[in-house]
């Protein structure tokens, strides 16, 4: 099952990973070089979730039915849900951060390229 | 007992409630926030102390109410309260510093702080990865919004690139998070399997991604430009929690990972660290701008520690000494540091003058400074010395040359932004008033430093026995600084003297004889201090630090104290040299050759230890391995205070440019201390052997080429103070040839010769420091015919000449006459007809001096020139009583050391009879030739006056010059380019071609620091793929493919 | 440049041999549930009571995560108000700018409703998918649409940060409560569990939730509304 649910969203978050470096090393705009980066951080969450799927689990919220059945167990993983609750949230305020950098540097300089920011060197 | 979980409770607490505090409570809000930060310290502080008295033990807190690994835990053990208490005191005190700042610019400033080290905190204590890296990202958040404390173009560019850089490398931690997971089951570090997993690929590369971006936060080089763009682009203020705070902290996430490194991994961790320690420095070199600079020096040393992570396996127990004794050396000097650039805030360290108007603030410079390098007493000595030992233990001869090379680059560019501090011209602006709360916490972290220094000497298994009164005694002159120089020098003398009392029973041999002149002769020296006026403030703390140096070598029984002294001794004397007028490059190149010397000689001691047990000096007597090279290291570390050729070019200058009483001190008693560490070295190893030959053979023709070159070139010199340093290079050629005969005669004229030299080197450079005193000038062509204004001083002179040319009566032949006999006895003949050409060519700067500064015309200008100073004079004529005393009894100087180095090479000792002494090709009494030559002389002297009675004398300005015009006003001077036709036979010899060589070396050193710091490119783009390169290359280099 | 990017790519394309090597020797598709997991699905009823699992981990297990993530949101409203602060603090642009008659009306209408569901996911956290940080970006999405709608709009800057430090202080408080009336730092069962599956069970959590909830809400808001107010003095 190369193909099957869990790999192709393991596949497209790599893709997604690679694609956001890219754009971060190659783009010259910094608004681009943050779209890489969230695409980077989307990609991660992406793998972090498809990490955690069991094999034909259900989602992991324990309503009576299965209490009732003693199928407790018969979930997906719920932490790599929560670990990517937390992610999420820690990316987006970090992006927002950059942004907000961004805007203030784009203020100074009246550029948005970065190469127009290199002031300190050596 | 408070559970470290309310230092999270607190920080964060009172960062949610400042929100309710408008722009008009701002002050008590800050205050607030200090609170808590004081809080936090008092915490960590207190688990610190109850861990390490054991009332505390280690603990456990859990979170949720449920075990590990279903919840997070943090842990507090010894490390994590030793680092908490380390990252709240920075908290603290760098929130204290930047107080005023950050009430100017409001909450938000406080909140960002606060958060940073509430993150560093849990970052120090958690057991749980996914933990870890929220509370990492919560610190970088904080930095990122401190970074901006000042909103303007370069602390934007430095922020953004740091929020990108951080940005990648966090997530390529949660990269390798997940996946540890995923393989695991459990984000708790206690639960992942250790062993060489590492080396599996799939869960090996989990762990590696972590491991390599905890690496990445370090700031390894080269991917570490964003890093230093910060450095630059923000506040001072700042920085100190960026170097101090958050290095710290992760130093001690690696740390908390070091069971999962397989040893590949640990190596590339140790490489990456070197070469940072390495490149970092080297690239400070070119630098100018101080925070960048700064930022370099605490890249480098973090990488230091990285380099003592990877390498802990190899460390042992004394793995933690090694690593707290080199972190906190670097947190307290590094934020003092940054703390005293926020102070002068200057964008080029050679503005950096203006510091010195601040006297306590300039101490407290010098102090930071000297604790990164590696000075005694701070605690980087002492983790140096452990390091470099078991380094050597190790035979990791390698590693050590890295890091004594970084140390000695990182002391290149730190002691010359000092002497641009204490010498380049002054400001013209004063300083501004510093408020309380900035100067609180650079005093702080300074006593921190000194009583930590203690600390690690104390725990240290050798080091507890160091004798530290006599640098205690140094450091109280600095509290009496403000007193005259007649009090002052009356206590130095007084405490000098008191220490050589109290030393004097237990003085033997050779170190009676070293003592008496390091101790003895200071207090000589000590003397002339008391022709100054006035306060000479900074000068008789330093000179005691030398003189404690001097001292310590004398009582040393151990390597590691030897080393203690030998160091104290040179950050004393560096001190005294830049002191003088010119002498800021002088000094620099003074403490340079100083330092590759210490290091030479560190090395030796390091690998010295090597199967052999304890410390004691009495192991260089029974080496199994290295001993040659041990021989070659120590002979190169104190040649060069000794200034054998190719070591000397720090030498003219230093001497030359020094006070009248600090030209005798540097030049007739500290040369003696690598003549002592010569004796020292020579009596314990013997001679040795490398490729068949013998080493001493090689000191041999060195001694002589030194002497021919120092006489040499002392005789085509203008300057007076000069050609008596090169005259020093001479006469420690000489001794240095002597010692390399290895043979009794051969010692004995060393020795005498060491004697000698003190006593009439002390006497020249004090008689023409006189000269100098009177008459502003060094050039001997604006001297002339002083011999009736100064006669004193002439007679003071014209005997140290004679001693010195070793012309009998006096003492000097003596040496002679055994050096000779010594030479015959060991068949080097070409050596001696050198040695002996050496001696002619001293005839000739003899002349020079005295003909030149005191015979011929006196100049107009001269004509009221008076004596000099009676306590300048004293000293002289002490010295050449003994002087004269020992050359007609020459047996009661030359008998008692013949005795002293009979136990050590018995063969062809002289006999003695009464005053006559017979060697195996002669006899020679001493005083039977005083008489006969004090006899000849006066009736020579009594023939010319009575025969030149009727003499008519020509006015001094009678002269008229022919019809030639002079194109320099020196030229039309007799004494200007005196020996100009031996110069055009010889003076091939004198071309600089040392100086040049060495400066050929900085040239080449810095050329290369300017190519390679190109790939800082100032791009936030170019970092990013510096480290994404980083991690390709690690990873390759850890698994050796893909 | 061409070079330059292949360079780049051929990086570009050791990094993903990195990656992709995670997957190479011990990784399968898993068939059951980790050591940690499995705990949590067999004892999250009795310890924490809470059937959505996923807010059990997140609100009570990782409860110090969750404080972190709440903290950087704060750290961040907090630093983008700081960078945003202007210099000449009123912007006295009096220019009414007025939006479109549709999007207004259409706010006044939605902005309750938004705000609404936006609690009614938070409270119910617990039970079904959801929870404060979701519940708290809808709350917030019903301002944005508020600025968006009316240009002249003005938040109170006193009311969103006093709401996000009560909510952040009661929830340290809520932790600290936990340590003195229960097992450890964030334990929710100092506050009985209740009936399993009602709304109000397993203890603090759905109080928590109403923290987070509001504090995520008026982070957010506080963001997008000090953008809002710098680009008027751009204008």
């Amino acid at each position: 099952m190369i193909f099957s649910l869990v790999n192709i969203s393991l596949i497209i978050g790599i893709l997604l990973v690679l694609a956001g470096i890219w754009a971060a090393i190659t783009q010259k705009n910094i608004i681009k070089i943050i779209i890489g980066f969230s695409l980077f951080d989307t990609g991660i969450h992406i793998i972090m979730v498809a990490l955690g799927y069991v094999k034909n689990n259900t989602a992991p919220i324990l309503d009576s039915e299965n209490l009732r059945t003693g199928t407790a167990d018969k979930i997906v993983d719920p932490i790599p849900q929560a670990l990517v609750l937390t992610a999420i949230v820690i990316g987006l305020g970090v992006t927002a951060l950059m942004l907000v950098y961004a805007l203030k540097m784009y203020r100074e300089k009246k550029s948005l390229n970065i190469n127009s920011f290199k002031d300190l060197k050596w | 007992m408070v559970t470290p979980i309310y230092i999270i409770v607190a920080l964060l607490g009172v960062a949610f409630a400042l929100g309710f505090s408008g722009q008009k409570q701002i002050k008590a809000a800050g205050t607030l926030a200090l609170g808590a930060l004081a809080f936090s310290l008092f915490v960590s502080l207190e688990w610190l102390i109850g861990l390490y008295t054991e009332t505390y033990k280690s603990t456990q807190i859990f979170t949720a109410g449920v075990n590990p690994p279903f919840s997070i835990n943090l842990f507090m053990g010894t490390g994590e309260a030793l680092f908490t208490t380390l990252i709240n005191f920075i908290g603290l005190f760098g929130g204290l510093y930047l107080f005023n700042k950050l009430i100017k610019k409001g909450r938000s400033t406080f909140i960002a702080l606060l958060m940073l080290i509430m993150g560093l905190n849990v970052v120090v204590m958690t057991r749980d990865m996914f933990n870890l890296f929220v509370f990492l990202e919560i610190s970088s958040v904080a930095t990122a919004g401190l970074i901006i404390l000042n909103q303007n173009k370069k602390s934007l560019a430095a922020g953004f690139k740091y929020i990108i850089a951080t940005g990648i490398i966090a997530g390529i931690l949660l990269i390798g998070i997940i996946f540890m997971y995923r393989f695991t089951g459990s984000l708790n570090i206690d639960d992942i399997p250790t062993g060489n997993l590492l080396m599996i690929k799939g869960f090996g590369t989990a762990i590696f991604l972590i491991l390599t971006s905890i690496l990445l936060e370090l700031k390894p080089f080269p991917a570490n430009g964003w890093g230093l763009d910060v450095y630059q682009g923000t506040h001072a203020g700042i920085s100190v929690f960026i170097s101090a705070a958050s290095g710290t902290a992760l130093l001690y996430v690696l740390y908390k990972f070091i069971p999962l490194m397989s040893p590949s991994f640990a190596f590339a961790l140790s490489l990456v660290g070197g070469l940072t320690f390495i490149a970092s420095n080297l690239l400070g070199l070119k630098q100018t701008h101080p925070n960048r600079l700064l930022g370099y020096s605490s890249i480098g040393q973090i990488g230091l520690v990285v380099l003592v992570i990877g390498l802990a396996p190899y460390l042992g127990d004394k793995f933690e000494y090694i690593a707290i004794a080199l972190l906190g050396t670097h947190v307290f000097a590094k934020a003092g540091l940054f703390w005293i650039s926020g102070i002068i805030q200057k964008d080029n360290i050679r503005k950096w003058t203006i510091l010195r108007k601040n006297k306590l603030l300039t101490i407290l410079f010098g102090v930071f400074m000297l604790a990164l390098l590696g000075f005694p007493p701070f605690p980087s000595f002492f983790g140096k010395w452990e390091l470099i030992t078991e380094l050597a233990g190790n035979g990791f001869i390698s590693w050590m040359v890295i890091i004594l090379l970084g140390s000695f680059l990182e002391a290149v560019y730190l002691f010359r932004w000092l002497g641009y501090i204490l010498k380049l011209e002054a400001a013209k602006k004063e300083l501004q008033p510093i408020s309380w709360n900035k100067y609180l916490p650079i005093i702080i972290s300074a006593i921190l430093l000194i009583a930590s220094g203690f600390g690690m000497s104390y725990l240290h298994e050798h080091a507890k026995f160091i004798n530290y009164i006599p640098l205690i005694v140094a450091a109280a002159f600095i509290l009496i600084d403000r007193l005259p120089v007649f009090i002052k020098n009356t206590l130095a003398i007084a405490s000098v003297g008191l220490w050589y009392y109290m030393m004097y029973p237990d003085l033997e041999e050779f170190r009676l004889i070293f003592a008496t002149i390091f101790l003895v002769g200071g207090i000589i020296t000590l003397l002339a201090g008391y022709a100054y006026k006035g306060k000479r403030q900074g000068f008789y703390p330093m000179a005691l630090i030398m003189f404690a140096g001097l001292g310590g070598l004398i009582e040393a029984k151990t390597t590691l104290e030897f080393f203690f002294a030998w160091e104290l001794m040179t950050i004393g004397s560096y001190f005294l040299i830049i002191r003088g007028k010119k002498s800021i490059s002088h000094a620099l190149s003074y403490m340079l050759f100083s330092l590759g010397g210490a290091y030479a000689i560190l090395a030796a001691f390091g690998l010295a230890t090597v199967n052999n047990t304890g410390i004691s000096l009495d192991i260089l007597a029974n080496l199994n391995i290295y001993a040659p090279a041990i021989f070659i290291l120590l002979a190169i570390g104190f040649m060069t205070k000794t200034a054998s050729l190719g070591l000397h070019i720090w030498l003219p200058g230093a001497h030359a440019e020094a006070e009248t009483d600090v030209s005798p001190m540097v030049s007739a008693i500290l040369l003696k201390a690598g003549l002592f560490g010569l004796i020292v070295m020579m009596i314990k190893m013997g001679d040795q052997m490398i490729f068949g030959l013998s080493i001493s053979y090689f000191l041999g023709w060195l001694g002589v080429f030194t002497a021919i070159i120092g006489n040499l070139m002392a005789a085509l010199q203008e300057d007076a103070k000069r050609l008596l340093a090169y005259s020093s290079i001479g006469v420690l050629g000489y001794a240095l040839f002597g010692l390399a005969l290895m043979s009794h005669l051969g010692w004995l004229g060393a020795t005498s010769i060491a004697i000698t030299h003190f006593m009439f080197k002390t006497t020249l450079f004090l008689a023409i420091g006189g000269v100098v005193w009177r008459l502003k000038t060094k050039n001997m062509y604006q001297m002339g015919g002083l011999i009736k204004k100064m006669p004193f001083s002439f007679i003071s002179v014209l005997i140290s000449i004679i001693v010195l040319a070793g012309i009998p009566p006096l003492t000097g032949f003596a040496g002679k006459w055994l050096f000779f006999n010594a030479i015959m006895e060991k068949g080097w003949y070409l050596q001696g007809a050198l040695i002996s050409f050496a001696g002619v060519i001293a005839f000739l700067y003899c002349f020079r001096l005295i003909h030149s500064v005191f015979l011929g015309q006196l100049k107009d200008e001269h004509r009221n020139v008076k004596e000099a100073p009676f306590w300048i004079l004293l000293p002289q004529y002490i010295i050449l009583g003994v002087l004269i005393i020992f050359s007609a009894f020459p047996n009661s100087l030359l008998k008692p050391i013949g005795e002293f180095i009979t136990p050590y090479l018995p063969n062809g000792a002289l006999v003695w009879d009464g005053q006559m002494a017979y060697s195996l090709y002669g006899y020679w009494n001493g005083e039977l030739i005083m008489y006969a030559v004090v006899g000849i002389f006066v009736a020579v002297l009594l023939w010319i006056i009575f025969w030149n009675r009727k003499i008519k004398k020509v006015k001094q300005f009678d002269i008229v010059y022919a019809a030639e015009r002079p194109f320099l006003p020196e030229t039309t001077h007799y004494a200007y380019n005196f020996f100009a036709h031996y110069k055009k036979a010889v003076g091939i010899l004198a071309q600089p071609m040392i100086s040049n060589f060495w400066e050929g070396v900085s040239e080449i050193g810095h050329s290369v620091s300017d190519k390679i710091r190109r790939i800082y490119n100032g791009s936030g783009q170019a970092y990013l793929i510096h480290i994404i390169g980083f991690i390709v290359i690690i990873f390759l280099f850890t698994f050796g493919g893909f | 440049m061409i070079l330059r990017n292949s360079l780049l790519f051929l990086l570009l394309i050791a990094f993903a041999a990195i990656i992709i090597s995670l997957f190479s020797t011990n990784y399968s598709e898993a068939e059951q549930l980790g050591i940690v997991a499995k705990h949590y699905a067999e004892n999250a009823k009795a310890e924490v009571g809470a059937p959505n699992l996923v807010s059990a981990v997140v609100v009570t297990y990782r409860g110090l995560d969750t404080l972190g993530e709440v903290v950087i949101l704060f750290l961040t409203a907090a630093i983008i108000g700081f960078m945003l602060k202007s210099k000449h603090s009123v912007n006295n642009s009096d220019k009414r700018i007025k939006g479109s008659e549709i999007l207004e009306t259409a706010a006044n209408a939605l902005v309750p409703i938004i705000i609404l569901f936006g609690s009614y996911i938070f409270i119910n956290g617990h039970l079904s998918p959801g929870g404060g940080f979701q519940g708290g970006a809808v709350i917030a999405s019903a301002f944005v649409l508020l600025v968006m709608a009316k240009a002249n709009a003005k938040l109170s800057h006193k009311i969103i940060s006093f709401t996000e430090s009560v909510s952040g202080f009661s929830f340290v408080i809520i932790g600290v409560l936990g340590i003195i009336l229960a097992a450890g730092f964030l334990d929710n069962t100092f506050l009985p569990l209740g009936k399993y599956g009602s709304i109000i069970s397993a203890g603090a959590i759905p109080i928590i939730y109403i923290f987070i909830g509001l504090k995520v809400g008026s982070e957010l808001t506080s963001i997008v509304n000090n953008l809002k107010e710098s680009q008027n003095i751009e204008i």
